[in-house]
């Protein structure tokens, strides 16, 4: 925006400056002729003024339409050149307006600046002792010294931040789900909703689009049930914003009144994750039945909101730290429970002008890593436009001349060049925005991969077109203005007299210069390539390495999809029931091999670690040494249906429910690590719980996250546990387990019309998903690297065949004096070769600077891998002298007679 | 008596031939050349300068007048000569065959 206002303020002072001139030169001519000789000034100035403005235009006509001439003179040369400068200004665009929507805005609320953000500092098992662990969109930020800062706060810390009025004006709370069932007008979806305390709309300091926003009074218990949509929501459900208020919708089956609904451009407090929405915290109890009242208000040891303010006028945030933080820590001291007192949070208060930075923390660096990718692709597209434009300067060097030595003056002859590259670009540019258009919504499939709550949005919006205008007018500029210069240069008298057959008369040193600087374009597209080369390489190798990860099942011909009963008004008591019902069901259809259930899929994403000790008597406390393992609860044949071997004893069953003797499965390794020879039988303790028996030894198995080492694990009878009110179930197909999703949704429906189903998917794919972020990566810089290729073999054939074309006559000469074809051919890619190399030369310390940055983005990869560096060289010698043997292969077959008689 | 339309130009080129004027010196310059005949207004010559300056004929600089006051003045550039040059000739061919067509008529029979 600043650049805009700053250009035109620029133009305007120029204007300014000339018309006060104008003045002065009247007002000295009325003082010199005598006072009535003059006529009448004011009319003589404004015919000036008008005479400046009139001919501006006509020489912008007169300039684009020479411009669309030479142009249309050369259509092959324009559509390569628009078309690579529209794949690198797309390309930036596209990952621009992620990097824009993640990174760069701030929340849309009045005065930002003012907003802080909640967090405290912690050990890395902080959470891990505290009692609760929420699924949100937050994310765990890990300090240089492997402290963590986490977001969530108890419910009761709330109070805290709301009591100290001397340092912030307001504080608000608020949680994310995911997955909210709204049935509004007939139709029901799943919905991303945030759940927020009476002060989050004040706080944030917005004004509703309609109607009127949470307040303080909705969000207390026992308060009828309100909701605030989103302007997008709102619209497209019920046309109109206005219509919308006062109605009845549903949510997770309770009636809801809409008071009102959201400014357009609000999206919550996380940048990229709109919220379609708004409830008040206290209605989660109603709403989500699996929320104990009680323990999610009450509890000062489970974590689960996310907490920000708004300072007071004048106060800094290092003066509210001090405030705060001691009382936090009072809190903490009276009322953390027993096992969360070894490692006491420290509050941190950071800027929340751009929002919580969960997702930023997430994708900053790959978009970084993106963003830098796509500018080099932009560079060697300008490079290869700038090496055209010089090769075409070059031939139009006699016209250049002829219009130099008729009078045209130099700075003429530029303008004319920058307006057809200015007329490139801006072409170039319309286009890219089509592209981006379309690179938008790729980026955005590639990275949810088929996750159905995905909560990444960019858009083409104001500031994201703002920059990409002024790209592409900044890469008009760069790659024509060198041209310009290179072809005005042009003595007069020699290009004048300069035939084809080149210039031997200034052969020397001036020849040096032009060749050096397409030379150095040249070699500047290769270097750049060989980044982008390299990179693929090193994302593609990074890619296969995580998908050869030893998952410990068998991931082929599962099918995964999850029901949440609670959502559709199931008591507790009648989910275990249900759960087995659906699965019998699924049991009997054709095609179904085996079926189980567990509350979350594998990688579950998150998850609880807990300290085992072996039960053994008798026991000697101080040598007892437990050990860190993942606890996680699964259905009957769960190991057959996933292909978990079984090693030892036996595997849960439908007998193992509650009123049973409490069982526990373990894996291999948690064997092991408690010097279990014989398990089968041995009781071991985990905490809130009486001891278990160990009935069977599985083999290991992924846990929380593909890329953590398969972890010690104990699983539980899902059956003996209490009910959850999500529940994913596995499928073991015959064949395609894709084919089986219809039946599925068929299947629940028939059981119970009101119960979505929802992420339905593949075992596969949801491995992938785990592993988006790297897919996405791989493939793109694979695109971007054969993208970058071919630009710049685009680049060398033209430098080549231009090359071919202005030395027809020398070819013609060496050949009828004996050259050999295979001399004239070698002659073309040597020259070629030689830039080749120095362009290597100079990309590999580049390339070795640069993986070093990427190197936290790697699996299993050592980022100086000479391996991909040797193979990107080799791709790139290979593709560049394809790209030039076709033109120099032309060369060697000239026929000497007609080359020689076209002079 | 105005001069044809287009001709300002090359009058004003003309004025500038011999050294450089401001803007008031080149209409007294064309004024006194033609004996009177010719009295452009300052209305007319003035943006006539600013487009010639423009096209890079004329260029201007503040300096002192002969009665010491700060004032434009514009002289001839390469360009400027170049174009008085094509002017005056392009202006000679059209004169000439004007005046062959306008030769005193042969007396007509009383």
């Amino acid at each position: 925006m600043s650049g805009w206002s700053r250009l035109t303020t620029l133009l305007r002072s120029r204007r300014r400056a000339a018309e006060r001139d104008m003045q002065d030169e009247l007002e000295a001519l009325r003082a010199i002729a005598g006072p009535r000789e003059l006529g009448n000034l004011t009319i003589a100035a404004e015919n000036a003024r008008e005479t400046w403005t009139v001919l501006w235009l006509a020489r912008l006509v007169q300039d684009v339409r020479y411009a669309l001439r030479s142009i249309r003179r050369n259509l092959a040369f324009t559509a390569l050149a628009v078309l690579s400068l529209a794949l690198g200004i797309g390309a930036n665009t596209a990952i621009y307006s992620f990097t824009e929507s993640i990174l760069l805005r701030s929340l849309p609320v009045a005065d930002p600046a003012s907003l802080v953000v909640m967090k405290w500092r912690g050990g890395r098992d902080s959470l891990v002792h505290a009692k609760g662990i929420t699924f949100s969109t937050s994310g765990t930020r890990v300090e240089a010294d492997g402290a963590r800062i986490y977001t969530q706060f108890p419910f009761p810390a709330l109070e805290i931040f709301q009591r100290n009025t001397d340092v912030l004006s307001s504080a608000f709370c608020y949680f994310v789900d995911a997955r909210l069932n709204v049935t509004a007008s007939d139709e029901t979806e799943t919905l991303k909703g945030h759940y927020v305390s009476g002060d989050y709309f004040r706080g944030m300091g917005i004004a509703p689009a309609a109607g009127r926003l949470i307040a303080g009074d909705d969000d207390r218990p026992g308060a009828e049930i309100v909701v605030v949509l989103s302007h997008r929501f709102s619209r497209t459900r019920f046309g109109t914003i206005d219509r919308s208020v006062g109605q009845t919708i549903r949510v997770n089956n309770r009636p809801a009144v809409v008071i009102g609904v959201a400014p357009a451009g609000f999206f919550g407090a996380e940048p990229g994750y709109v919220p379609d929405v708004y409830l008040p915290i206290r209605t989660k109890a109603l709403l989500d039945s699996s929320t104990n009242e009680s323990y999610y208000y009450n509890e000062p040891g489970y974590y689960w909101i996310e907490v920000m303010g708004r300072l007071k006028p004048g106060v800094e945030r290092p003066r509210a730290e001090a405030v705060l933080a001691p009382q936090f820590r009072e809190f903490l001291n009276t009322l953390a429970p027993e096992n969360q007192r070894r490692d006491l949070g420290q509050l941190r208060i950071e800027d929340g002008a751009g929002g919580l930075d969960s997702l930023r923390l997430r994708y900053q660096k790959p978009v970084y890593v993106l963003l830098g990718m796509v500018a080099l692709i932009l560079l060697i597209a300008c490079a290869n436009v700038a090496n055209l434009l010089l090769a075409r300067g070059v031939a139009r060097r006699r016209e250049i001349a002829v219009r130099l030595s008729i009078g045209a003056s130099r700075v003429r002859i530029i303008r004319q060049f920058l307006t057809e590259s200015l007329l490139l670009s801006s072409t170039a540019g319309a286009l890219g925005v089509a592209f981006a258009w379309w690179g938008i919504r790729l980026l955005t499939l590639m990275l949810a991969n088929g996750r159905e709550n995905f909560t990444l949005h960019a858009e083409l919006n104001a500031n994201v077109l703002i920059v990409t205008v002024l790209v592409s007018l900044l890469t008009g500029v760069l790659f024509g203005l060198a041209p310009a210069f290179q072809a005005t240069r042009a003595d007069v008298l020699p290009a004048l007299k300069d035939a084809r057959i080149g210039t031997p008369v200034d052969a020397g040193r001036r020849r040096w210069g032009r060749i050096g600087l397409s030379g150095a374009l040249v070699v500047a597209q290769i270097a750049l390539s060989l980044v982008l080369v390299v990179a693929a390489g090193l994302f593609g190798n990074t890619l296969s390495n995580l998908q050869a990860i030893e998952l410990g099942f068998d991931r082929e011909r599962v099918l995964l999809f999850s029901i949440k009963p609670t959502a559709a008004g199931y008591p507790d008591a009648a989910l275990n029931r249900l759960y087995l019902d659906v699965r019998d069901r699924l049991r009997g259809t054709p095609g179904v091999q085996a079926v189980s259930l567990s509350p979350r899929p594998l990688p579950s994403g998150g998850g609880t670690m807990i300290v085992v000790r072996e039960a053994a008597t008798p026991p000697a406390p101080s040598e007892q040494r437990g050990i860190n393992a993942g606890i996680f609860s699964v259905g009957p044949e769960f190991f057959t249906t996933m292909r978990i071997p079984l090693k030892a004893g036996r595997e849960f069953t439908d007998r193992d429910v509650s009123g049973t003797a409490p069982v526990a499965m373990v894996n291999e390794k948690l064997a092991r690590l408690l010097n279990l020879p014989n398990p089968i039988g041995s009781r071991i303790r985990v905490p809130r719980s009486d001891t278990l028996e160990i009935v069977g030894v599985v083999g290991d198995a992924l846990f929380m996250r593909l890329k953590d080492e398969l972890p010690p694990m104990v699983y539980l009878p899902y059956l003996q546990g209490g009910a959850q009110g999500l529940m994913t179930f596995e499928i073991r197909a015959a064949a395609d387990p894709a084919s089986l999703g219809q039946t599925v949704r068929q299947i629940v429906r028939q059981m119970d019309s009101r119960l979505a189903v929802f992420d339905v998917k593949t075992q596969t794919m949801h491995v992938d998903q785990a592993i988006s972020q790297e897919i996405a990566l791989a493939r793109l810089c694979t695109a971007f690297a054969a993208l970058a290729l071919v630009i710049a073999c685009v680049g060398l054939y033209g430098t080549v065949a231009f090359n071919v074309t202005r030395r027809t006559g020398e070819i013609g000469i060496r050949m009828a004096l004996g050259a050999q074809r295979s001399r004239i051919l070698w002659l073309f890619l040597r020259n070629v070769l030689a830039l080749e190399v120095l362009g290597l030369l100079v990309g590999i310390p580049i390339v070795l600077a640069g993986s070093r940055f990427v190197a936290s983005l790697m699996y299993g990869v050592r980022p100086n891998d000479p391996l991909p560096i040797v193979v990107a060289v080799m791709v790139l010698l290979a593709a560049g002298l394809a790209a030039s043997y076709v033109p120099a292969r032309r060369a060697s077959s000239i026929d000497p007679i007609a080359a020689v008689r076209c002079e | 008596m105005e001069p044809l339309h287009g001709l300002l130009d090359m009058l004003v080129l003309r004025s500038l031939v011999l050294g450089p004027l401001h803007g008031y010196g080149i209409a007294k310059s064309i004024r006194d050349r033609s004996h009177d005949a010719l009295d452009i207004e300052f209305g007319s010559l003035y943006p006539a300068l600013k487009r010639l300056e423009l096209k890079g004929w004329v260029s201007s600089k503040w300096e002192m007048s002969e009665h010491n006051r700060r004032a434009k003045f514009y002289r001839l550039t390469a360009a400027g000569k170049q174009q008085l040059h094509r002017e005056h000739s392009q202006w000679r061919d059209f004169a000439s065959a004007i005046a062959r067509v306008m030769r005193p008529a042969p007396e007509e029979p009383s």
